[in-house]
C-alpha cells in the first residue's frame, strides 16, 4: 500500500481528538488500587489488634508511604508522553530514597548499640519486603492497564516506575497492620520494598507495556 | 519541508479535528520519517517504508499522548524511536539478525524514492472484528460521515467513533505483527 494511500485513510472525516481526560483517570486507577491493597490486607493479614492506640504510628507510616508514592508520581506520569524530558522527576525518586536511608541511619546511630539491631529488622525477617508487592500487585496490573492506553516508548523505566507507584500504594495498606513502628525499620524496609516494586516492574514492563 | 513550528500548528488543527490539517500533518510527518528510518536500515529500504506507515498509524492514534506545552517533534521522533527498536526486537526473536547488523547511520539513498511498503493494510483490515471493520470501511474508504454510518449500520455515533479509533489501534498492533516476507 502507498503511503499517501494510508494517509488518505487516517486523515479522511478526522474525529476532533477527544481531551484526554488520564489525569482524572489516574487519580481513579490509584484509589481503586489502593482499595483494592487495604481490601487484601484487612481479609488476608488483618488490621494490627492495636490499631485503636497505635493510630498515630499507623498514620505516619501510611504517610510515609504516600510522600514515597507522591515522589514517584511526576516520574510515572511524565513517561507516559512520548519526548518528554524528565528533568527533576527522576532526582525526586532518588533523593527521596537517600533521605530515606539517611534517616534510617540517622535514627540507628541515635540508639545505644545493643539495641540497634531490634531496631533496625524488627527482631526477625522483614516480612513487608516479601508482602508490600503482593499487595501491590493489583494496582500495578490497573497501571499497567491504563498506559498501554497511553504512550510510553521508554519500557522498563516506565515498567519501574509503575512498580515503586503501585509499590508505595501497597506500603500505605500495609502500614494498618505492620507491628514495627521503628523509624529506622520503616524508612530501611519499605524503601527496599518498594525498590522490590519497582525491580519487578522494570523487569516484566517491556513485556507488558508493548504497544 | 515544514518545521517545528509549521508541524505543531498542523498537528493541533488536527486535533480540533480539521482534516486538510492532519492530513497536511501526517504528509510533513511522513516526509521526515523516511529519511530517518531509511539512514538507520539502510540494507532494509522496504523495512523502513513499512516502518514510516506503522508510525504515522501510531503518530495518529496515539495523537492525544502529545502535551502541546512541549516541543512536537521531541514527541515524534519519541514514538518513531519506540517503533524502530520495537521492529528491531521483533526481528530479533524472529531469528532474522541480518538487518540489525546491517545497521548503519548515514545519509538516506536519495535514488530511492518509492513509498509503497510491502506490506497491505487493507488486507490487514479484513482481519479486524467486523464492527470496527464495518466502521471504518465507511467512513474511512467510502467517504460517509460518521453520521451516515451510524444510519446504514445502526450503531450509535460514538458507538462508530470508538470502533474507528480502537480499530485504527489494532491495525497498528497487525502491522506491527505482521511478518514481512
Amino acid at each position: 500500500m502507498k503511503t499517501d494511500d494510508l494517509i488518505d485513510l487516517l486523515a479522511r472525516n478526522v474525529e476532533p481528538a477527544e481531551r484526554p481526560r488520564w489525569r482524572m483517570r489516574l487519580m481513579l486507577t490509584l484509589l481503586a488500587g489502593l482499595a483494592i491493597a487495604i481490601a487484601l490486607v484487612v481479609t488476608f493479614i488483618g488490621m494490627r489488634p492495636d490499631i485503636g492506640t497505635a493510630t498515630w504510628a499507623v498514620l505516619l507510616k501510611a504517610g510515609f508511604s504516600a510522600a514515597a508514592a507522591a515522589c514517584v508520581l511526576p516520574l510515572a506520569m511524565r513517561l507516559m508522553r512520548p519526548g518528554a524530558p524528565l528533568g527533576w522527576r527522576l532526582a525526586a525518586v532518588l533523593i527521596f530514597a537517600g533521605v530515606s536511608l539517611l534517616a534510617a541511619f540517622v535514627a540507628l546511630m541515635g540508639m545505644p548499640s545493643e539495641a540497634r539491631m531490634r531496631a533496625w529488622t524488627g527482631g526477625g525477617f522483614p516480612w513487608c519486603i516479601v508482602l508490600i508487592p503482593i499487595f501491590a500487585a493489583p494496582a500495578a496490573v490497573l497501571m499497567v492497564w491504563l498506559a498501554r492506553s497511553l504512550a510510553p516508548t521508554r519500557l522498563t523505566l516506565s515498567g519501574a516506575a509503575i512498580g515503586a507507584l503501585s509499590g508505595g500504594l501497597g506500603a500505605m495498606a500495609y502500614a494498618m497492620y505492620c507491628p514495627i513502628d521503628s523509624v529506622a525499620f520503616v524508612t530501611t524496609w519499605y524503601v527496599v520494598a518498594i525498590a522490590v516494586c519497582a525491580a519487578l516492574g522494570a523487569m516484566i514492563g517491556s513485556k507488558l507495556l508493548r504497544w | 519541508m515544514a518545521d517545528e513550528v509549521e508541524l505543531r500548528a498542523l498537528l493541533l488543527k488536527g486535533l480540533a479535528g480539521e482534516e486538510a490539517a492532519h492530513r497536511a500533518f501526517l504528509m510533513e510527518a511522513a516526509a521526515l520519517l523516511r529519511p530517518y528510518f531509511r539512514n538507520r536500515l539502510r540494507a532494509a529500504p522496504d523495512d523502513a517504508e513499512d516502518l514510516v506507515q506503522e508510525t504515522l498509524v501510531a503518530l495518529h492514534t496515539r495523537r492525544d499522548s502529545y502535551d502541546p506545552t512541549l516541543p512536537l517533534t521531541a514527541w515524534m521522533y519519541a514514538i518513531a524511536r519506540y517503533r524502530l527498536i520495537d521492529f528491531l526486537r521483533r526481528k530479533k526473536r524472529r531469528g532474522d539478525h541480518a538487518t540489525i547488523d546491517d545497521l548503519e547511520i548515514g545519509d538516506a539513498d536519495p535514488q530511492f524514492e518509492a513509498s509503497d511498503a510491502r506490506r497491505d493494510v487493507m488486507r490487514l483490515l479484513a482481519k479486524l472484528p467486523e464492527k470496527q471493520r464495518r466502521a471504518i470501511e465507511l467512513v474511512k474508504l467510502q467517504e460517509h460521515s460518521v453520521e451516515e454510518a451510524s444510519k446504514l449500520t445502526g450503531y450509535g455515533v460514538s458507538d462508530i467513533k470508538v470502533s474507528i479509533h480502537r480499530g485504527m489501534k489494532a491495525l497498528m498492533k497487525l502491522m506491527a505483527e505482521e511478518n514481512p516476507a
